[in-house]
């Protein structure tokens, strides 16, 4: 099933009337179909966190179209972007972003409580998520009172407790230890295979792309390049690792 | 770039900030100016009739406004340096030494506060005349309205020196701030909890029992018992606000917690969270402005009733514009009516009643150790038609009387219920007759020298009069003759007929009383604590508020990173705003709401032990809570502007 389609989007920054323009993405277009695992890699400046503000309605493209459920996101008002980032869009940020004024608990229901939901229905959904991902213990916990993987499942919990239509990852790994970078890349695939979630992870550590089922290589706001994972995870790695060394992307 | 440079340069980028401390001290400035100038100002000195008390007063309130001036601007400072955190750990990362950041950050201090000073102090002068007149006019009788321009070098030389002292205390404690810095701080957003009070029932039920027993108190209708209990009760109902603040707010937050219904939707949660987060570095001054803004309330309301009250007052307490008794020659009565046609002024009403005395047998009145009768008191004793002529006349809201044969009303100074109630048990015995007490009345003009009078039914007093029970010569043959009692036109507004009438008066009456002295004297006190106050909560609801200001600004730079993630998981705009408003209002509406109600309850105070008891008045509590009101909403009106720019603030800052 086809989740998200982005049709010639283009992004320009600055004014044309003193030739300043500076285009960040240019006529891009793919599909995500359901149960996806996508990296975008790139190297920095090259438009991979443009397009994933894009996605995630954070920003809006200069022309083209981002068709969801056969609508056009591009055209929605400020507050029809917020209701639809509420149900449709999980982010996992670089650092969780978890508050620290709130319980791991009221981290999780956030996404939840500023859309109206039931409490019942709040606490079903949170009860059968935080079981799953080994955090119940917790939940009453502060993010500072909990180690980091806690911190990260919790993130995981926020961002599919909406049950959204896609999740975004902005550089997950970025801030990890190998360790815990690992950790959370798991922490990725088990929701993809149990849960059947969409994920679209931009990153430039090519050990953290090489859990990705399909990667989007993005040059000068165009795609470059478009690789499948295959049975070998090695000969994956190998071939990201030929296609970013001609991108000028970094190696770990 | 020097630091000068760098220092003008900020305040420029942070005008809005420092604006906040611009006025707040300028306000400040002025007042202590003002106060200082007037203590200076010889025209003053001399209109006062007691101006070592009206100095005394002033200089004592103006030291108490400087001390809560440098202790409202330092935390203030202190809380606007850590808002700017990140921009000062910047200059530390630059390579900047602690020490040359704290003399960038004092001379900004300096620069505002020297601004503020000058224009204070300009304000001041600028408005010196009108400050005055004003408060001439509201304490003196007889101003003429004109005023010279007085420029107080002395005053402005002080002033400069006790504000420059307060900024360098700001810049010392601003050093001190800044060495806590971790520069890690900078690259680590605010993870650690700033310590979210927990809170506890035990501290909420204490704070209740404390406050609550503080009311029960307070609400006495015993004016004797309060007297006693004043500094329990206020140490009841402090301490029982700060603990509420430190440990019982917490919890009632976390009680609400519960209610997931209402927790649970995203604005409730985002503003709960984030001000129960905040709530121990905030609670101290939520409380200090609670307890603050009642006494200070009530303590004006108080003033600007009794100053309402003065003429009534006035009269309830000596009756007549003008009466003179005991004089040792007869020469008084032709020498006052002299001076009142010398004055050209038309003596409206006159009587001369003789004066008796009594000392009938009766048990001894002791409570606790103090005598309140014993064979050495006596009574000064009216017939009924003697007292109801007296009463009559006078201007007093005093209502006449019927006695009945063999019924006595008892009249005491001063309204004391616990021994009143054993004065109307009391038969009084003399040689061959016994007569009760009827009723015990409170009345502080009629003893004419005496501690307590008496009024006899008529035929009861000319029986005694007869027998030699009721004399005019007391026991060594010295007696009281005759109280003269005058009512004329415009007796509060004739300093000269006064002065000469105290002249002859102070010389041969055995004892006299004047309206105008009165009058005078209280307008004195009155009017000038009422000035004072005035001053004072303008002070103290400016330091207030800017203090809040600071404090939410910091909190916004802290929180900012929590609403960029907000709006990512999909919080709009309405809800944004939304939840702004119910992170702030709480804390400027709390403990303005905690202060009206210490307020209503110290005000009952003060009418049972003021206006009840000392100066009685009808209505006195209606109009207490008047005062109070108009009061509370001005600190209201000036608070919500205040949360308006704080939330307008905030608002830019988390964008």
């Amino acid at each position: 099933m086809q989740i998200l389609k982005v049709e010639n989007i283009s992004k320009i920054y600055g004014s044309s009337k003193r030739d300043k323009e500076y285009m960040a993405l240019k006529n891009i277009s793919f599909e995500v179909i359901q149960g996806e695992f996508i990296g975008v890699m790139g190297a920095s400046g090259s438009g991979k966190t443009t397009l994933l503000n894009i996605l995630g309605s954070i920003d809006k493209p200069t022309t083209g179209k981002i068709i969801m459920e056969g609508k056009d996101i591009a055209k929605y008002s400020k507050n029809q972007l917020s209701t639809h980032r509420m149900k449709n869009i999980g982010f996992i940020f670089q650092d969780y972003n978890l508050l620290e004024t709130m319980t791991l608990k009221e981290n999780i229901i956030l996404p939840l409580a500023l859309h109206g939901t039931k409490i019942n229905d709040i606490e079903n959904r949170l009860s059968v998520l935080v079981k799953d991902l080994g955090i119940l213990n917790v939940l009453d916990k502060y993010p500072y009172e909990v180690s980091g993987g806690e911190q990260q499942r919790a993130a995981a919990c926020r961002a599919l407790i909406t049950q959204p239509k896609i999740i975004l990852a902005d550089e997950p790994t970025g801030n990890l230890d190998s360790k815990s970078g690992k950790d959370l890349l798991h922490l990725l695939t088990y929701i993809n295979d149990e849960y059947n979630a969409t994920i679209l992870m931009v990153t430039h550590d090519v050990f953290a792309a090489s859990y990705c089922k399909k990667i989007m290589f993005i040059r000068d706001g165009e795609i470059y390049n478009e690789l499948h994972a295959g049975n070998d995870k090695k000969q994956f790695f190998d071939s990201i690792i030929d296609v970013m060394s001609v991108l000028g992307g970094e190696e770990r | 770039m020097n630091l000068l440079d760098l220092a003008l340069r900020n305040i420029k980028n942070n005008i809005k900030k420092h604006i906040m401390f611009f006025f707040s001290m300028t306000f400040s400035v002025f007042t202590v100016y003002t106060f200082l100038a007037l203590v200076q100002n010889q025209q003053v000195n001399d209109a006062f009739i007691y101006d070592g008390r009206y100095r005394a007063v002033l200089l004592a309130f103006g030291v108490i406004i400087m001390v809560f001036v440098m202790f409202f601007l330092i935390s203030s400072n202190n809380s606007f340096i850590k808002a700017r955190k990140r921009e000062i750990s910047t200059y530390s990362l630059f390579g900047m030494s602690h020490g040359r950041i704290g003399k960038l950050i004092f001379l900004e201090t300096l620069l505002v506060g020297l601004t503020s000073l000058a224009t204070g102090i300009g304000v001041g002068i600028f408005f010196s005349k009108l400050t005055t007149m004003i408060l001439l006019s509201v304490t003196v009788i007889s101003f003429s309205g004109d005023v010279a321009l007085d420029i107080d070098l002395k005053a402005i030389y002080l002033t400069a020196i006790m504000f420059i002292s307060v900024f360098s205390m700001m810049g010392l404690s601003g050093l001190w701030v800044i060495n806590r810095f971790q520069l890690v701080d900078l690259f680590k957003a605010e993870k650690r909890s700033e310590g979210k009070g927990k809170g506890s029932y035990i501290l909420l039920i204490i704070s209740l029992i404390l406050i609550g027993w503080g009311y029960y108190l307070a609400s006495s209708n015993n004016p004797y018992n309060l007297v006693m209990m004043a500094i329990p009760i206020l140490v009841l109902v402090i301490s029982g606000t700060y603990i509420f603040f430190w440990g019982g707010l917490p919890k009632v937050l976390s009680i609400l917690k519960r209610n997931k219904r209402k927790y649970y939707r995203g604005v409730n949660l985002i503003a709960i969270t984030s001000f129960s987060h905040r709530m121990r570095s905030i609670s101290s001054v939520m409380a200090t402005i609670a307890v603050l803004s009642a006494v200070a309330t009530t303590a004006i309301a108080t003033g600007f009733t009794l100053y309402s009250n003065i003429e009534n007052n006035g009269y309830d307490t000596i009756g007549y514009d003008l009466f003179f008794y005991a004089g040792e020659d007869d020469g008084i009565l032709q020498e006052v009516e002299e001076i009142f046609s010398r004055h050209d002024v038309e003596i409206t009403q006159q009587a001369q009643v003789p004066l008796y005395r009594t000392y009938p047998k009766l048990e001894a009145i002791e409570i606790e150790g103090v005598t309140f009768y014993n064979e050495e008191y006596y009574f000064r004793v009216y017939s009924q038609t003697a007292y109801n002529e007296l009463v009559n006349m006078s201007k007093s809201k005093i209502a006449p009387l019927e006695i009945a044969s063999g019924k006595a009303v008892w009249f005491i100074r001063a309204d004391v219920p616990r021994v009143m109630e054993i004065m109307k048990e009391q038969t009084l015995d003399f040689t061959d007759l016994n007569i009760e007490v009827s009723d015990v009345l409170v009345n502080t003009f009629l003893h004419f020298g005496s501690i307590y009078s008496l009024v006899l039914n008529d035929e009861d007093f000319s029986h005694l009069l007869l027998e030699n029970q009721i004399v005019k010569e007391d026991k060594v043959g010295r007696g009281a003759g005759e109280v003269n009692v005058f009512n004329f036109n415009n007796a509060l507004q004739n300093a000269e007929l006064n002065s000469d009438l105290n002249k002859v008066l102070y010389q041969n009456a055995g004892g006299y009383r004047t309206a105008y002295s009165h009058y005078s004297e209280a307008r004195e006190t009155f009017g000038l604590i009422s000035f004072i106050g005035f001053f004072m909560s303008g002070v103290f609801i400016l330091m207030t508020a800017s203090l809040l200001y600071f404090k939410q600004i910091m909190a916004a730079e802290e929180e900012r990173h929590h609403y960029k993630t907000l709006r990512k998981i999909g919080m709009d705009y309405i809800t944004e705003k939304r939840a702004i408003t119910r992170r702030l209002l709480p804390v400027f509406a709390i403990p303005l709401l905690i202060g009206i109600l210490h307020s209503i309850f110290a005000m009952k105070t003060a009418d049972t032990m003021v206006f009840s008891h000392l100066m009685p008045m009808g209505n006195s509590y209606r109009k207490v809570l008047f005062f109070s009101s108009m009061m509370y909403g001005a600190y209201g009106f000036v608070y919500s502007i205040f949360y308006f720019i704080t939330k307008g603030q905030y608002r830019k800052i988390i964008r």
